[in-house]
């Protein structure tokens, strides 16, 4: 895969600012210590200039000696030496004669066409001297002499003009280096100062992106989620951290948003199911009180039928009984308007319903109460749950059976459990009717008026202790009779609070 | 706002700093390239030239060789040639050894004819370097050409001069100046030109001679004047010469008595002539001598040949109330 190198990017910044600043400083450095080298060299081939006409001259002055020697005495040694330095001088002197402008140049320049012409007159002269021409090498020697005295005349000039111009040159030659020096020094402080811009351009590209987001966190940290997003433009990597981190701020905005919807829309559910539950509870509480109302009505329908049967058949002291029984029940009933009584006001109302029942049916039914006295203050029970079911006994087992019957209710003591039975020998119920009793009804069933006290007590029963599912049961056998009982947890706290 | 503009400041700093920086450069590598020390040769950082000319003048500090040399040297920039300035005054070595000295050409103003010149002028234009006489022709030869202004002219244009005076008078001194030397050396054939153009007034001539002395003039023309027999004209050949003469005129109240004939263009001297307290003068010119001199030194080395004689003329300025036209 190709790497395509992000030029923007902080990597790529450094190493190309820091290529240019090197760059800019050696240049620097590099043509300041260039120029130092030129000047000096230029500096040291001016003196060496006087000291090149220097070594001609004294070549020259060497030369007049065997020159000398050679003419008077003709040695070979004195004309090898001779030869020698004439070779010496020539490859000393410069090839390239051109012609400058300056006169100490041009001075140069003759001397030097001087000193060559002057070595071929003593090329000539030692041609001459090899052939005797005594005349013409006379001439030439006086000739030489003459060329040599200006010669040096000559170089003395040179060296004295050298000299002169050499020190309006130096002159020059330092004013140029001093500015040199001074640019120099100054490419160098520019070079350090663009070199330290650049950096403060970095860091500032650097540290202003990282200031704002840092100012953006410290804001978000208080839960100010609503600020803008962060704009930089900067180095990839901050702009890279920037854009993550508005994508982050605006995430969290976003969750924590969600978050609020969420919890208001639990709470709207947590505050709606309350509303349902108090409406379920009340309900529930008109129901019961619906229930605990049904009994009235049948109760007294009955009494009254009793009532109306007993001044048919015979009047005077068992109406007399009759009445007050009714009395006592009436009293009962209208004063428990509670849902928990003690046992021996639920006692006292069966013992009147039972008066009345002996009253009703003398010779037909044995209605009989087995209670311990002890139990009878001892503890509470749900109002109204035994007369429904002796009432049911009554209404219902002895339709179609013939005989004495007898209903016994009996109360135990069976710790945790108060056991609350009611006994009869009559027909008995089909479990079909068992079953359909014993399911407890939801607030939406509709009670009807026609419902039986026995399933009114079961559904208070149930109520009350819902989570005992044997607070009531049902045994009844075909023809032999029936008994119902009901087992109250005394330990456990009946749901009766709304 | 301050962020921003700091911003600002650092993105343009490194820019500033950066066209500086190569300001900088631009303009130390221009001040290395245009100083004499930017070629490690020893050229002295000056133009290489194609010829090497060689004047041989007099070490006179005058107007008239100041003017020449100024000619010259103005000549070899045109010409890309270099040139050197020797004195012819002091001995002929410099000369003698001039066929060694690697030189293209010599321009030569001598005054003095001498037996041993004609000598060395013939070393010279043997080694095959040809010789330019300046002004005075003292050994015209095949081999050598001349340049300046013709003497018999020069004599004829102060005989016109003379001539047209409204002052009768026959008696005229020549002053000659070594501050001029030419005209010292070319005396008869300004004579001949003088006498040439004397029609009716059968001149007199004499000569007088000053020194280098500036103020040599003044006893000159002291002299001249307390003679017996007054001249009716002096003419001079020096500018100085002339300045001095006309001032003594005027101090001994002769102006009109003792007509001046002077020298040169200067602007004293234009306004003497303006005045009428001075006849004419005549004008050479220096600057063209010069500059023909090299010229034809140029023509020499590159053709092989030049005019033998180049006249560079005179002007003659007269006194508005001198007679008639010539």
């Amino acid at each position: 895969m190709k790497i395509v190198p992000d030029r923007n990017s902080l990597q790529s910044k450094l190493m190309y600012w820091l290529v240019i600043s090197l760059t800019i400083t050696s240049l620097s450095l590099g043509f300041s210590l260039f120029y130092t080298m030129k000047l000096q060299r230029v500096g040291e081939l001016r003196f060496e200039r006087e000291q090149y006409l220097n070594d001609l001259q004294t070549l020259l002055d060497d030369l007049q000696p065997p020159l000398e020697n050679y003419m008077g005495t003709r040695s070979s040694s004195s004309l090898g030496k001779l030869l020698y330095l004439e070779e010496t001088i020539r490859e000393t002197l410069p090839e390239n004669r051109y012609i400058p402008e300056s006169r100490t140049g041009l001075l140069l320049r003759e001397i030097y066409f001087l000193i060559d012409g002057y070595l071929n007159e003593v090329n000539l002269i030692i041609e001459e001297k090899r052939g005797r021409k005594v005349q013409a090498y006379t001439l030439r020697y006086e000739q030489l002499s003459q060329m040599y005295s200006y010669i040096s005349r000559r170089v003395d000039a040179a060296s004295l003009s050298g000299f002169r111009s050499q020190l309006e040159e130096y002159r020059h030659f330092m004013e140029l280096f001093g500015k040199m020096q001074t640019y120099s020094l100054l490419l160098i402080l520019l070079a350090v100062i663009f070199s330290f811009s650049f950096l403060l351009q970095t860091m500032n590209s650097l540290s202003h992106p990282l200031q704002s987001l840092s100012a953006m966190a410290e804001k978000i940290s208080t839960g100010n989620f609503e600020i803008n997003d962060i704009s930089v433009n900067s180095v990839t990597e901050v702009n890279r951290v920037a854009l993550a981190f508005n994508n982050m701020k605006n995430s969290i905005h976003h969750y924590i948003e969600e978050m609020k919807k969420k919890t208001e829309m639990e709470q709207q559910i947590m505050n709606e199911r309350l509303r349902n539950m108090k409406m379920e509870q009340i309900l529930k509480r008109m129901e019961l009180y619906t229930m605990q109302a049904q009994m009235n009505p049948h109760f007294l329908f009955n009494t009254i039928n009793t009532g109306v049967q007993l001044a048919i058949v015979e009047e005077a002291e068992k109406t007399a009984d009759f009445m007050e029984n009714l009395a006592a029940l009436f009293r009962y009933n209208i004063r428990e308007s509670k849902f928990f009584i003690p046992l021996r006001h639920e006692y006292d109302g069966l013992i009147s319903y039972f008066e009345i029942l002996k009253i009703r049916f003398p010779k037909t039914l044995n209605p009989e109460i087995k209670v311990p006295e002890e139990l009878l203050d001892k503890f509470e029970c749900p109002a109204m749950i035994l007369q429904p079911l002796a009432e049911n006994s009554v209404l219902h087992a002895f339709k179609t059976k013939e005989g004495i019957g007898k209903i016994t209710v009996e109360i135990k003591s069976l710790p945790p459990f108060l056991e609350l039975s009611v006994t009869d020998n009559g027909t008995g119920i089909s479990e079909d009717i068992i079953s359909q009793l014993l399911v407890p009804h939801t607030h939406e069933y509709q009670l009807s008026s026609k419902v039986m006290g026995l399933e009114n007590v079961i559904q208070r029963l149930y109520f009350f202790y819902p989570e005992q599912k044997d607070v009531i049961t049902i045994n009844s056998r075909k023809g032999e009779g029936t008994e119902i009982i009901i087992r109250i947890n005394t330990e456990a706290e009946p749901c009766i609070g709304l | 706002m301050k962020q921003n503009l700091v911003k600002i400041f650092l993105r343009v700093l490194p820019v500033l700093f950066g066209v500086f920086f190569l300001l900088l450069i631009i303009l130390s590598v221009n001040l290395m390239m245009t100083s004499p020390f930017s070629s490690e040769e020893d050229t002295g950082g000056e133009s290489l030239k194609k010829y090497h000319y060689a004047f041989y003048l007099p070490s006179t500090k005058s107007a008239f060789f100041s003017e020449l040399e100024k000619g010259a040297l103005d000549a070899s920039e045109a010409l890309n040639c270099a040139i050197t300035f020797h004195s012819s005054d002091e001995g002929t070595e410099d000369l003698q050894m001039s066929p060694w000295s690697g030189v293209n050409g010599l321009a030569v103003y001598l005054h003095e004819r001498d037996n041993s010149i004609a000598r060395i002028f013939n070393s010279i234009t043997d080694a095959g370097i040809p010789i330019v006489q300046i002004e005075n022709s003292i050994d015209l030869n095949d081999k050598t050409f001349f340049i300046g202004t013709n003497g018999f002219e020069v004599g004829k244009a102060i005989g016109n001069l003379i001539e047209r005076s409204p002052r009768a008078g026959n008696d005229v001194v020549l002053v000659y100046s070594q501050k001029n030397p030419g005209f010292m050396a070319d005396s008869n054939l300004i004579e001949m030109g003088l006498k040439s153009a004397d029609e009716d007034r059968h001149l007199n001539i004499r000569t007088a001679y000053t020194t280098l002395n500036s103020l040599d003039a003044e006893k000159i023309t002291y002299d001249l004047l307390n003679r017996e027999k007054q001249p009716g004209f002096i003419v001079l050949t020096d500018p100085r010469d002339t300045l001095v003469t006309i001032q003594t005129i005027v101090d001994l109240n002769l102006v009109g008595t003792v007509q001046i004939i002077g020298f040169g263009q200067d602007e004293s001297i234009t306004e003497y002539i303006e005045k009428g307290i001075l006849l004419g003068s005549i004008v050479r010119n220096p600057y063209r001598i010069g500059y023909n001199a090299v010229l034809a030194l140029k023509e020499i080395s590159e053709s092989g040949y030049t005019s033998a004689f180049v006249d560079t003329g005179i002007n003659v300025l007269a006194s508005p109330h001198l007679k008639g036209d010539t």
